[in-house]
Order: C-alpha cells, then structure tokens, then sequence
C-alpha cells in the first residue's frame, strides 16, 4: 500500500523526471545496441523515404566521419536537412533528408561545406542518395486507374531518370539520383504510408570500401 | 593608493570577457543569418565554423573522427591546423577564451557579483587534478571501442550552439542541451568543475600547448604571498608553485589581474622555461619580455 501511495506520487510530481529518464534509457539502449550487434544497418535512421544527404558516404563508416557540426542543416537552403537528437543514440545529431517532408533539390551546397569529406563534393549527376523505386500495386497509373505522370514531370532528370513508356513511368537507375522529389509530389499514399513511387536507400548500404 | 586603484581595473578579465562574448553573438547571430537572411558567410558552431572560405574544425572531434572512422581527409587536417597551432602558441585559449561553455560560466559568475560581495566562490567539490587526463584517455578509447565518435554530439560547447541552432531553425531545442545544464549546475558547486576535471577537448589541448609560448610567469622576489592568486584561479592551480606553467593553466589572466604586487604576467617565453624556483628567475628574466610594457 505504501509504496502504491509512493509511486501515485511521483507520477504527479516528477513527469518530467520520468520522461527524460526514459528517453534517456531508450538512447542508452541504442548506443547498448550498436556495441552488442556491430552491425549498423538493424537500426540504422536511414530507410525508405529518409535518406542521407547527397554525397554521403555509406552508412556503416558515415557516423564515424560525421562531427555533427550541422553545418550541412545551416546551409540548406530549401531546409531539407534535418539533425537527428539523443533519441537516437549515437545517431544523434547526424543529419537526415525526409523526402516526403521535403525533398533534396540538388543545390549541392551542403557536399562543398562538409569539413569531414562525409559528404563527399559530388558533381548533381553522381548524386546516389537512394533509388526511386515504382509501387505497381499504389501508382494509379500502372494500376490503370488514371493517366498521372506526376513523378515523370517533376523529376530534374525527366526523360533520363524517369522516362514513360506507354504513357507510364519507368525508373532508370543509371541516371536516377534519388533526390526525392518524385516521391514528393505523388499524389497517391497507400496504408503503410508509402507512396507510388518510393526512394530506397540502396546505396547506402553498400560498402565503398 | 595605486595599487588600490591597479586592484579593482580586471584588465584582463574584462577583455577576456568582452572576447568571449563576441565568440558567443557570433554562433547566437550566425543562425539568424543563415536562417531569415540566407547570409552562408558563417555556419556552424565552435565544432566546426566556418568564416568565408576558412574552415576550422575542433581538433578532438576531428581527431575522433579520424581514429573511428581510419580515414583521413585532408580538407579536415587543414581545418583542424589552425586551432591546433593556437594551441601549440597559446596553449588552452581556446578554453578560457573562445569557449561558449566559459562565457556562459563567467556570464554565472558576474550575475551572482551584483548580489554578492565575494568576487570568488569557494569550491565544494574537489577532486585530483590528474583526472583531466583520464577523462580524454577514457573517452577516445570508449568512441574507439564503439566505433563512433561520442564527444561530437555531447560536447557542451557544441550543444550550445547546437541548441541555437536548433531553436532557430526548428523552433525548438534538443533533449541532450541538458548536458549544457548539468555543467553549469556543476559550476555552482565547483568553479568551473567541468573545465577543471571532465572536459576531454581541454586535456587535448592541454596537451597540445603543454610547451606553450605564451605563459604566466611569477616572480617570487617581488611576491608577498598573500594566496590571492590561488583564490582566484578558476582552476584551483597555486602560480606561486609554478602551476601557471603546467600544462593545465588555461592563461585567463584571472591571476595577474588579483595580484597586487604585480608578481605575475603575461610572458612570450622565446625558450622554454623550467618551472621556477628563485635560482632560475635571472634566466627567465632574460629569456623573455613583459607583453606589456606600459604598466
């Protein structure tokens, strides 16, 4: 009985207390996480739709590299960029691009400020933060439903990076870039969230190495 | 009479202080900059900053960004020279100087004057000195162990940029600023307790200035030995012991100001200078000369 009184009371009185000692222990738990399994791909922030900025080096050496300056969030002009916090881990502070918030437009101006070469000064069209990969089972147009063509009109690299065959788009992934801005603006979203069109963060999970 | 009149100037305390609050507008208006005028002139924080087309990069997180990472980039050892070259000239300067962490403890420290009369708060927690060592041997071995650096997204001088930014650019702050928090409650205790004993940037510092050009030097023939120095010493380190030429010694100049006898100051040591007992003051008197001569 007592020590239900007790905890009646510090729920009323430290919910702050609380709070941070759980988040607290959620980041402990990741930085236990990146200790235990070596490998940073299982929990890694990066996945479909929230990506790396361009130029980045690939997942498992970029939180190494990364000093966190934010310098890449500074100078973001259409502030895509995003620094991640302590809920994270040692993630924290990294920065992330969620395209389906807004996507990168390809300035390149946060590769030429990086001070630790983990945005590598990459030329717009070596750009490879992810790949945009079609849903056929969402995108109304290979469903048949309505003649969108959205993602082919948007994309910086129409007619290279998404070209339409009969009148429905198709990804080439030689000249794709992943920037997100055909994920952006599909008009269609199905029950897991995703769009028609979704960037996969391929690239940066392989190992340049 | 003058030397009442030398006792209340603080030269150097107010100079420092006027320095290391244009090194904070400068990350507190660098954002706004950024942010409302797209003016990119100056981005980032005392981790990395960059002013025009000159880059300076924190030499422990670059430093852990080269050891976990086993790359090296040579745009990151360019930006990381120059502070290091301060520091082999100057020593921590950086620390007592530049560091937002300082501004923010000194900014505590002359609030707290108005109401009291003190100028100096005692210390309540005391802890060996040495430890300032380990903190950095602990820490880089702990983000090699990991395999991710850990001082780069931790450390408090970044966080407060880090928070301005934030709440610039996002309209909010990030949960790990209490870590900024924590280090000026610590200050309440202890003057300067995170500088003192914890701060792994300082000890690399430290290190990397430990044969510094720019010491205090004391002078035991013209000292009384009235301890005001070790008062004020915001590192509880005692001049008259030769504490000014350890490698701990941030040169503040908080001791030089307190000093009535003007038994310390500034010195441009063209040699290295032993620590100083009586035999060795002629030496030191001829190897070096007084900053400032006017006094």
């Amino acid at each position: 009985m007592n020590t239900s009184q007790k905890s009646k009371e510090d729920k009323e009185d430290s919910y702050t207390r609380r709070d941070f000692l759980l988040t607290a222990s959620i980041g402990g738990f990741s930085l236990l996480n990146t200790f235990k399994s070596g490998d940073i791909r299982s929990h890694s922030p990066v996945k479909t739709n929230v990506l790396r900025p361009p130029g980045a080096v690939c997942e498992d050496i970029f939180l190494s590299k990364c000093i966190r300056c934010g310098r890449c969030v500074e100078v973001c002009p259409y502030r895509a960029i995003k620094p991640l916090d302590i809920r994270y881990g040692v993630y924290a502070g990294s920065p992330l691009i969620h395209v389906l918030d807004i996507p990168c437009y390809l300035c390149m101006k946060c590769v030429h400020i990086c001070p630790t070469g983990t945005l590598r000064p990459v030329a717009m069209k070596d750009v490879r933060m992810g790949l945009a990969v079609i849903d056929k089972h969402t995108c109304i147009t290979w469903k048949g439903e309505a003649l969108c063509r959205t993602c082919y009109n948007v994309c910086p690299f129409k007619e290279k990076a998404i070209h339409l065959d009969e009148l429905r788009p198709v990804v080439d992934e030689r000249y794709c870039t992943g920037c997100g801005i055909c994920a952006h603006g599909c008009p269609v979203t199905n029950k897991e969230g995703l769009k028609g069109i979704n960037i996969r963060p391929i690239y940066a999970f392989k190992s340049q190495r | 009479m003058k030397n009442k009149k030398r006792n209340k100037s603080y030269k150097w305390s107010n100079r420092r202080f006027l320095i290391q609050f244009g090194a904070f507008l400068l990350i507190l208006i660098a954002p706004f900059l950024n942010y409302y005028l797209r003016i990119n002139f100056v981005q980032g924080w005392y981790q990395s900053i960059s002013i025009g087309r000159l880059w300076f990069v924190s030499p422990l997180e670059g430093l852990e960004s080269i050891l976990t990472s086993k790359l090296i980039y040579l745009p990151l050892l360019i930006g990381m020279a120059l502070p290091i070259l301060l520091a082999l000239l100057l020593g921590r300067v950086f620390c007592a100087w530049i560091c937002p962490i300082s501004f923010l403890s000194e900014l505590i420290d002359r609030l707290i004057r108005i109401f009291s009369k003190k100028r100096y708060r005692k210390d309540l927690i005391k802890l060996p000195k040495r430890l300032f060592w380990f903190s950095l041997i602990i820490e880089i071995t702990l983000a090699m162990i990991l395999g991710t650096p850990i001082f780069v997204f931790l450390s408090p001088p970044g966080l407060v940029g880090r928070e301005i930014m934030m709440a610039v650019f996002f309209h909010t702050f990030v949960l790990e600023g209490i870590v900024v928090f924590i280090v000026l409650g610590l200050h309440m205790l202890t003057r300067r307790f995170f500088c003192r004993y914890l701060c792994p940037l300082g000890a690399l510092l430290g290190i990397i200035g430990a044969k510094r050009r720019l010491v205090v030097i004391h002078n035991p023939s013209i000292c009384n030995r009235c301890g005001m120095c070790k008062n004020a010493c915001p590192l509880d380190l005692n001049p008259t012991k030769g504490d000014s030429l350890s490698a701990y010694c941030w040169n503040c100049g908080e001791c030089i100001d307190v000093c009535k006898k003007r038994a310390l100051d500034f010195y441009w040591a063209e040699l290295r200078v032993k620590p100083l007992c009586n035999t060795s003051l002629h030496q030191v008197q001829n190897d070096t000369q007084p900053l400032d001569e006017s006094r």
